[in-house]
């Protein structure tokens, strides 16, 4: 791994580095200005773009991991949408946590991703773009309105742009701090100037998003891949991969208890043993215990689990987690992991938009629940009953997946790390509070609670 | 149309419909909140869940459409089990208020819990709370209380796509989210108990009605406002010959779900009753009577009148707000039998309207009143003469010839009794006759004043602005010695032979058909004119409905109010 060289961070700690003249001097804006010179030849297409993204096996970091160029086809061709415009919405609401790639892009290299989406703009036929960029994220949104105003000056962006016809516009739209904007669809709400409220499915955005017009979001470090597979073709991109369903560069987030927490950036599907050895080692030289490969919404893997787990969206789909925003959240065998649960309920009972029942409801009772436990005042049957809750909440109960979020960490975690959260029920301070739930009810219901809803 | 087959069972339901109403179409009732037939889908209290075949996860069947083809499990344990869970979730914080709880006996969350929750509560954590948001006018006619609210968001859809006002929104987030007014604003469109009526819960109550009755005590009957000529369809709810409220009854071609705060709260007013027996004043002073010396001395004054004066010289002054039937007999009596008039005249009032783009001779969206009465045309329909240029009405108050007996049917005909003029001119009758439930400055001078019901304790029938005939029902009986207007006619026609005293509004109605404007070929008992029956609750009123399609393209606003959220 070690000759490997950095694609998506290449500049980083360049003297600079945010500004359009050093970006140019390293080669920046080189594919852009190719396809622009090509419109009007017709050497370059919209078709011709997407095909090369296709390609490439590119699929998006936001999470999901849908495959880019796949996406970009469900926008309904001219002849069925109209008059309608299309809008690309670049999502840098980042606000999964233990998640900061976006930002380093946004703060060290603006105008890389810019020419994502002035690329994906022109592959969709896009007017005019957006990016959708975390509210706390002030001096994020300085470099980037700095970047755009640049563009501008140069001729990057604007009105027939270098005499090829092509029309853009980029606007930068500051959130108010909601992780639920971060989610496509209450993405698009909030920029409409409405609640971030997720929408229901169907229709989908690339029918019908903002404004009720054809609409693709992508994530900044997707749009930062897309410069590059323009530049060095998709062959390369999927030579980095570790194979043809998982290509090119990936950042990966470092966090919790390494020597070296931090932005890594290796090919796609590097072992999880490797990234942790390029991050110094477990702190201290302790062992490992636990690991979120994903996020917070993604379900924790103990550390036999993971080890041999290539960081990539198949590799740990296949080890029953996923990969998610990359963040990666390492717990060493100091961790309480009750604790550490009821950390993360936290955050998802703060920032359910609440309009589904069982996500409003579901994401404070799991907290309350937790608290009680790790404040030593549980009772015996809390332990099933945090996994008979989360069972009821996901898998469809609700609109968007935050509530499958919400309860992952859940259910991958109790079922682990039983004997620890039995522990502080059996220490519970509260006697008299450990009868477990009334047994009189009628059998087929006392089946049905039994079996909890996905069994 | 597609088929569609829900737990076994093929039905055909119309394109466009969701998987919620296809299985209402099936006759299997899904326990649902958010949906309401008239608002946008929005598929947030995930209490319709249902199985599809085809589709992995458990769906909100609301938020499905239809597929020609689609089978739905409605019934299936994973579906129930889904409910419970919702139904769980929604209960773990709702307070445990029922017992002082105006919606208890009428509650969708009630109904819910029966028939999809579970009978064990699993939560031992400390419930909810909205300090400062509990209890609280919202409006002049509202009370919100947060604690109970369930966040289905029919309230703020009402207000944004049926009011088009958009008072209300969203604040906070998550668990601490309710439904409250925007800054500096109070949920005082015309609509405004309406957003109560579609409540499902008892977060919306009617400040009116709240504390009143027990709703599962009140008993309804089918009625027709008649605060204007919309004539929206209503159910007068009441209990021992106490009226407690109206409530809209659907009818999707005049008032669709909705009512006006104006018409809602005339409701009280029908407990009004000052006059409980027929009143004589002669020089000797005032003094009660019975119906027979009252209505003799009607009739020895008109015969007097027609003996001394000969025809023409009895007026009799009808009412838009009498029923067709009685203003029928009003019109036969004075202007046949005694050879007199019998003319009508009305107030334009204030506009009315409700949001009903699909109804006959909607406007912009809205059905709308052109007078401030109901029955205009059913009256001129039955022979009363609207008063114009040249009526003896006119000839009276511009200081002509003055009738020697006028009769008017109704003491409150127009507000103009208010109005001291007014009532001198109508006064230089030398016989003044009134029928009245109220006192107003017009019996106070009458000779003779004969106690009437309001519309609770009549029956008959109004034509409203589209020309339709709609029925009424008696919902009270009046007090004892009290009577309707039509009583009191057919009484007082048998003095001349006119009327047979056995009559209902029944008989006259049919009787009518074969010379009344538009009462040719109708039937008493037809669902045309009667329309649908009370509901059994305000937010289960659509229930009475069949499966339509999804909501209405026209009613859906472009954009919610912007600045949602802010607090
Ligand atoms: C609760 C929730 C939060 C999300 N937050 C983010 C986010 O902060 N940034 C992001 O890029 N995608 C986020 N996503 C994923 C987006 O919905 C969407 O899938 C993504 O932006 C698509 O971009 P991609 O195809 O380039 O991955 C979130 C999804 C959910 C359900
Ligand atoms: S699942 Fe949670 S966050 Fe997603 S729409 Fe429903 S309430 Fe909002
Ligand atoms: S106040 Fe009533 S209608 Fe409004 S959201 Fe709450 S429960 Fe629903
Ligand atoms: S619109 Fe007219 S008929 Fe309807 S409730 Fe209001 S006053 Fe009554
Ligand atoms: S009725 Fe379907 S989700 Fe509320």
């Amino acid at each position: 791994m070690s000759d490997y060289q950095p694609v998506l961070l290449a500049r980083l700690g360049k003297k600079s580095s945010c500004a359009l003249e050093t970006y140019v001097a390293d080669g920046g804006y080189a594919s852009w200005k190719k396809v622009l010179a090509g419109a009007k030849s017709g050497e370059w297409t919209p078709a011709k773009v997407t095909d090369l993204v296709k390609a490439s096996g590119l699929r998006g970091r936001g999470g999901a991991g849908f495959p880019t160029g796949m996406k970009w086809t469900f926008v309904p061709p001219k002849e069925k949408r109209g008059d309608k415009p299309v809008y690309l919405l670049c999502n840098a609401d980042e606000s999964e946590p233990g998640t900061f790639k976006d930002r380093l892009l946004i703060e060290t290299d603006p105008h890389q991703i810019l020419e994502g989406m002035m690329l994906a703009s022109f592959a969709l036929e896009v007017k005019h773009a957006y990016v959708y960029i975390r509210g706390e994220m002030v001096h994020g949104a300085e470099i980037l309105n700095a970047a755009v105003a640049e563009a501008y000056a140069a001729g990057l962006l604007g009105r027939d742009l270098l005499g090829s016809g092509v029309d853009l516009d980029v606007t930068i739209h500051r959130g108010a701090g909601a992780y639920i904007c971060g989610e496509e669809t209450a993405l698009i709400e909030s920029i409409e100037g409405k609640r971030g409220h997720p929408r229901i499915k169907p229709p989908f955005p690339a029918v019908s998003g903002a404004w009720n017009a054809p609409t693709v979001v992508n994530n900044v470090e997707t749009l930062c891949c897309v410069k590059h597979i323009l530049d060095r073709g998709p062959d390369w991109f999927k030579a980095i991969g570790r194979n043809d369903r998982n290509t090119g560069p990936k950042l990966y987030c470092v966090s919790g208890h390494v020597e070296k927490p931090g932005v890594y950036e290796a090919p796609m599907g590097i072992l999880f043993k490797d990234l942790l050895a390029m991050c110094g080692g477990v702190k201290g030289g302790r062992k490992l215990k636990a690991v979120i490969p994903g996020g917070a919404s993604a379900p924790m893997l103990t550390a036999d689990e993971i080890l041999e787990v290539p960081m990539d969206f198949d590799g740990v789909a296949a080890a029953k987690s996923m990969l998610g925003s990359a963040a990666v959240v390492v717990m060493d065998e100091t961790t309480d992991m009750p604790k550490a649960v009821t950390n993360i309920s936290k955050f998802f009972a703060h920032e359910s938009c609440g309009q589904c029942t069982p996500c409003r409801e579901g994401t404070p009772w799991l907290n309350k629940m937790l608290k009680r436990i790790v404040n030593g005042e549980g009772r015996q049957a809390d332990v099933d009953l945090l996994l008979q809750v989360a069972g009821q909440m996901g898998n469809g109960m609700t609109i968007c997946v935050f509530a499958d979020a919400a309860i992952a960490p859940v259910l991958s975690a109790v079922p682990k790390f039983r004997a620890e959260f039995e522990a502080y029920v059996a220490r519970s301070k509260k006697p008299g509070f450990d009868e477990p739930a009334p047994s009189d009810i009628t059998p087929k219901v006392a089946e049905r609670m039994a079996e909890g809803m996905h069994s | 149309m597609a088929k569609v087959t829900v737990d076994g069972r093929t039905v055909e339901v119309p394109d466009g419909s969701n998987a919620l109403e296809a299985c209402r179409a099936a006759g299997v009732d899904v326990p649902h909140f958010c949906y309401h037939p008239r608002l946008s889908v929005v598929g947030q209290c995930r209490m319709c869940m249902v199985e599809v075949e085809g589709m992995p996860k458990i769906q909100a069947s609301c938020t499905v459409p239809i597929r020609d083809g689609m089978v739905i499990h409605a019934s299936s344990e994973k579906a129930l089990a889904a409910r419970n869970a919702t139904m769980e979730f929604l209960l773990i914080n709702h307070p445990l208020d029922c017992p002082i709880c105006d919606q208890a006996g009428e509650c969708k969350l009630q109904d819910n819990a029966f028939a999809a929750g579970l009978p064990v509560s699993r939560t031992s954590e400390p419930r909810r709370q909205f300090p400062g948001y509990d209890r609280t006018d919202i409006g002049p006619h509202v009370v919100a209380d947060m604690t109970r609210c369930i966040q289905c968001t029919r309230c703020i859809r009402f207000c944004q796509e049926i009011a088009g006002t958009g008072e209300l929104t969203f604040i906070e987030r998550g668990g601490h989210t309710i439904v409250w007014t925007h800054e500096g604003r109070a949920l005082d469109n015309e609509w405004s108990a309406c957003a109560a009526d579609v409540c499902p819960v008892g977060a919306l109550t009617v400040k009116e009605f709240r504390f009143r009755k027990r709703v599962w005590w009140l008993e309804k009957a089918s009625s027709v406002c008649d605060g204007c000529d919309v004539g929206c369809n209503v159910s007068i709810e009441h209990r021992d010959r106490v009226v407690h409220r109206y409530l809209p009854r659907v009818n999707p071609e005049v008032n669709d779900f909705w009512i006006c705060d104006y018409g809602r709260f005339r409701a009280e007013g029908l407990n009004g009753q000052d006059f409980l027996r027929p009143v004589l004043r002669g020089a000797s002073g005032e003094r009660e009577t019975n119906w027979g010396e009252a209505l003799d001395s009607v009739k020895g004054a008109v015969d007097a009148a027609l003996a001394e004066a000969g025809e023409g010289s009895v007026l009799a002054l009808g009412s838009a707000r009498l029923s067709t039937e009685e203003s029928w007999l009003l019109a036969r009596l004075f202007g046949e039998t005694l050879k007199g008039r019998a003319e009508l005249t009305v107030d334009d009032g204030e506009l009315r309207r409700i949001r009903n783009p699909k109804a006959r001779g909607s406007f912009e969206g809205f059905l709308k009143g052109r007078e401030a009465a109901p029955n205009s045309r059913g009256a001129e329909a039955a022979g009363l003469v609207r008063a114009g240029k040249d009526s003896a009405l006119e000839k009276l108050l511009a200081g002509g010839p003055a009738p020697r007996v006028l009769y008017v049917a109704d003491a409150a005909f127009t507000y103009r009794v208010k109005d001291p003029e007014y009532v001198a001119a109508l006064r230089r009758a030398p016989v003044l006759v009134v029928h009245a439930r109220t006192r107003n400055a017009l019996t106070d001078v009458a000779d003779v004043v004969l106690p009437v019901a309001s519309l609770a304790g009549k029956e008959g029938t109004f034509v409203n602005v589209q020309g339709r005939v709609q029925r009424f029902d008696v919902a009270i009986v009046p007090p004892p010695v009290v009577r309707t207007d039509l009583e009191v006619l057919l009484h007082l026609g048998r003095r001349w032979g006119a009327f047979d005293t056995r009559w209902t509004a029944r008989d006259i109605f049919e009787r009518m058909r074969g010379s009344v404007d538009g009462y040719a070929g109708l039937e008493w008992d037809a669902e045309s004119i009667v329309g649908a029956p009370p509901s059994v609750s305000p937010a289960a009123a659509y229930d009475s409905l069949l499966a339509e399609p999804l909501s209405l393209p026209e009613l859906v606003l472009p954009a919610a109010p912007a600045g949602g959220g802010a607090k």
